[in-house]
């Protein structure tokens, strides 16, 4: 069938170079023919072998284990008859990054062509990849004839669960690397705010509850009039000193450093001090007198 | 900053005299002096003292190199004077010789390199690579064919108006940028009716350095082969499709640059005009003469060439002084910090625009990066001839001797490089929040204030209270 095809195809090729008028060999092309793809397993039954076709690519992609060899055998054929091209590729191409490693056919003068490829023939970026290999066949040599491309089969690599995968890391290129933003430590925290206010409150609480008990066991100021009468500067000075003191340090609290504190801190001291004598000997003389 | 900037112009344009950016005295090696004739179109764009509008597209422009020409045996060439170098380019044509004689060996030309000397290297395929040159390209992780002759052939991309049966004029599309964040130097603008020959060259394989990169590559059909060897078969392939360089480009750390052109022919002034003709018959205009400007200005620091006008970091908060690049800062402040860069393109400085994709980092580091921040461009630090990049950003809390570091290292640009050291100290202890805005600390603050208001009632009450009524209690209990 294919015989009778080839002689109606190259029957009307030349009767159109006649008819044109044209001496030239015209559009001759390379092409390919008695194509299969077979894999021969070196441990275990299974092998496949499939026939290649020029025009349409295999279906289904087939298995390369790591111990199984691939073999691709075809005839290169200018316009229909067996030559050697001086270009005759398998190349393998990885979906993913475009990477194609070729493999060249050997080729005998009259065309037939064969080529094995393994696992330990491809270079680690295709032995690594996820997606299937796209192989196609180059075939093309000097001269007019128009070469071949195209794609003829895919090929998904298994790789042997055994032994680990070759360690291939991507080189380093200069580019944009990724962004990074420091991870601050969260702040300190403090608990609710409510539970704080409780316990303020309680705290606060005690305040007028302390007075409220000074006032039930008889607290009294009694002695005020009495006391500022015998000695008044002295006692204002010193319960003024005493009052000044909680201010100093609310002072130091909110606004002032030490070296401010220190001295305003001291004055009051001294003026305590020497008020105090004469104020707390007024306070004496009323317990003597028996009125304490 | 303004007088920091103009500073930096003035002793800019006192220093500038040439249009490449490192200079304008440039060497050609040629076996014979007389084969310049070929190259006269090339090199007369090289020396065009005189800028002339040949077209609105493109603008030659004035490169006013001086040049030099030797021959690689002679006696008086010398890359090197008085320890500092005698030429700032280097154009390598191929040579028939074994060897590039004393003058011009590997170690010579590594030596040229790492003194910031820029070389141009042509192959051909006619005449096998002196050893100099492969070991000097070996240097560089450049492979070449065994036997250090190959031929790049492709029987789908050829000329088929001079290479009809050869196949080894290859055209190919005008050379874009392989990667999208790459800034397109060499085919930018080309016209999709324009091919770039290459003719009987050599393909060359790189290494996976980060310093080496593809100008050019083989189409996927093409392939290398020796001809004098593999005319009939190719036995045992060297190298095939995208894997061949065809124009490569080197860049050492120091910014000095290395190109590679698989074919000298490309450059001769038969191929700058030419009419060529595509396998499907339609005739096309070449590219070549363009594309030897750019890779040659390339090559020679005339683009692709960055300067750092000047940095800033400043203090970004509330009520801070205004100082600029102070030298200690505070952990947990926010700062902002500006570069301002120019790009030299052929004949002035302008502003860099960061390429689409790509962006211009800032690291703040002590040992390893704490923050790599985008830098945004900053239109009001800008001029026409510098653009600022800005970032703000808060500093990390952790105290220590920090590094506001810019390493923008490109295929093709210059590298930048440039480091700010500054302090970070902790907080002081006046610093920190006061315990009165601390929620948790309420109770305590209370707790102070009743203890107080409770002292000063009871020293009141003691000094002036008198004893609870006896008789009355008496009475009572009575």
């Amino acid at each position: 069938m294919r015989f009778q095809q080839q002689t109606f195809a190259s029957a009307a090729l030349l009767a159109l170079a006649v008819a044109s008028g044209l001496a030239s060999a015209a559009a001759s092309s390379w092409g390919f023919d008695d194509a299969s793809l077979s894999i021969a397993a070196r441990k275990g039954s299974e092998g496949i072998k499939e026939k290649l076709n020029q025009k349409t690519p295999l279906a289904m992609p087939v298995a390369l284990g790591s111990a199984d060899s691939l073999k691709v055998a075809l005839t290169a054929k200018d316009n229909g008859k067996g030559k050697r091209p001086h270009q005759a590729f398998v190349v393998l191409r990885d979906q993913d990054s475009g990477l194609e490693a070729p493999f060249p056919l050997t080729v005998k003068e009259n065309g037939k062509a064969v080529v094995q490829i393994s696992q330990k023939d491809l270079p680690a970026q295709l032995l690594l990849a996820e997606k299937p290999l796209k192989a196609s066949v180059v075939i093309a040599s000097f001269g007019s004839a128009t070469g071949l491309n195209t794609p003829a089969f895919e090929v998904e690599i298994r790789p042997d669960p055994a032994t680990p995968l070759p360690n291939y890391e991507k080189p380093l290129r200069y580019g944009k690397r990724p962004e990074i933003h420091h991870i601050f430590r969260s702040d300190p925290r403090s608990p609710p705010k409510v539970i704080s206010l409780f316990f303020t409150l309680a705290v606060a609480a005690t305040v007028p509850a302390l007075f409220i008990g000074w006032a039930l066991l008889g607290a009294n100021l009694n002695h005020l009039t009495k006391a500022l009468g015998a000695a008044p500067l002295s006692h204002a000075s010193f319960f003024g000193s005493i009052v000044a003191m909680e201010f100093v340090f609310f002072m130091y609290y909110t606004s002032w450093n030490l070296f401010q504190t220190l001295p305003v801190a001291a004055v009051v001291g001294v003026v305590a001090a020497l008020s105090g004598t004469k104020a707390l000997g007024e306070v004496q003389s009323r317990r003597l007198a028996g009125e304490r | 900053m303004r007088s920091l900037l103009s500073f930096f112009a003035l002793v800019w344009a006192v220093a500038v005299s040439a249009i490449s950016t490192t200079g304008d005295r440039l060497l050609v090696v040629l076996d014979d002096v007389a084969d310049q004739s070929s190259y006269s179109k090339f090199l007369g764009d090289l020396t065009s003292s005189s800028p002339c509008p040949l077209s609105v597209l493109r603008y030659w422009p004035y490169r006013g190199f001086k040049l030099s020409f030797e021959t690689p045996k002679s006696e008086s060439l010398s890359l090197f004077h008085l320890g500092e170098r005698a030429y700032d380019h280097v154009i390598l044509f191929p040579s028939k010789s074994k060897g590039l004689g004393p003058n011009l060996t590997a170690n010579l030309l590594l030596q040229f390199i790492n003194a910031n000397g820029n070389i141009l290297l042509t192959l051909s395929s006619g005449s096998s690579t002196p050893s100099s040159i492969v070991s000097l390209l070996a240097e560089l992780d450049i492979q070449l064919p065994a036997d250090r002759t190959g031929l790049v052939v492709d029987h789908f991309n050829y000329d088929a108006a001079s290479a009809a049966d050869q196949h080894d004029v290859l055209l190919l599309p005008a050379p874009h940028s392989i990667r999208p964040d790459i800034k397109d130097f060499f085919g930018a603008g080309a016209g999709s009716d324009e091919v770039l020959v290459f003719p009987r060259g050599v393909g060359a394989t790189l290494g996976s350095g980060e310093l080496l990169m593809p100008i050019v590559r083989a189409p996927r059909t093409a392939y290398s082969y020796n001809p004098k060897e593999q005319g009939e078969v190719v036995d045992d392939l060297f190298a095939a499709g995208e894997q061949l360089a065809l124009a490569a480009a080197f860049q050492a750390r120091n910014s000095a640059r290395f190109a590679l052109v698989g074919s000298a022919e490309l450059l001769e002034d038969a191929w700058f005009d030419a009419e060529v003709k595509t396998t499907s018959g339609q005739a096309a205009k070449t590219f070549n003469r363009e594309f030897a400007k750019r890779l040659s200005g390339w090559a020679f620091q005339e683009i692709g060439v960055l300067r750092v006008n000047w940095i800033e970091h400043h203090l970004n908060e509330v009520g801070a002084s205004n100082e600029s690049n102070p030298g200690i800062y505070r952990i947990k402040n926010d700062v902002t910090y500006t570069i301002s860069l120019s790009e030299w393109s052929w004949s002035s400085w302008s502003t860099f625009k960061v390429p689409a994709n790509d962006g211009l980092q800032l690291e703040f580091s002590m040992l390893s990066p704490f923050h790599r921040l985008d830098l945004a461009l900053d239109p009001s630090h800008s001029t026409a001839e510098a653009a600022a990049y800005t970032a703000s950003f808060k500093l990390p809390d952790q105290h220590g001797i920090f590094n506001f570091k810019i390493n923008y290292k490109r295929p093709f640009f210059t590298n930048v490089e440039e480091k700010n050291t500054v302090s970070v100290r902790h907080m002081a202890h006046d610093e920190w929040p006061r315990s009165y805005v601390i929620s948790g600390a309420w109770p305590w603050i209370t707790g102070i204030g009743a203890t107080v208001a409770a002292w000063l009632a009871f020293c009141a009450l003691w000094i002036y209270s008198a004893p609870v009524d006896q008789k009355k209690k008496g009475a009572k209990k009575l």
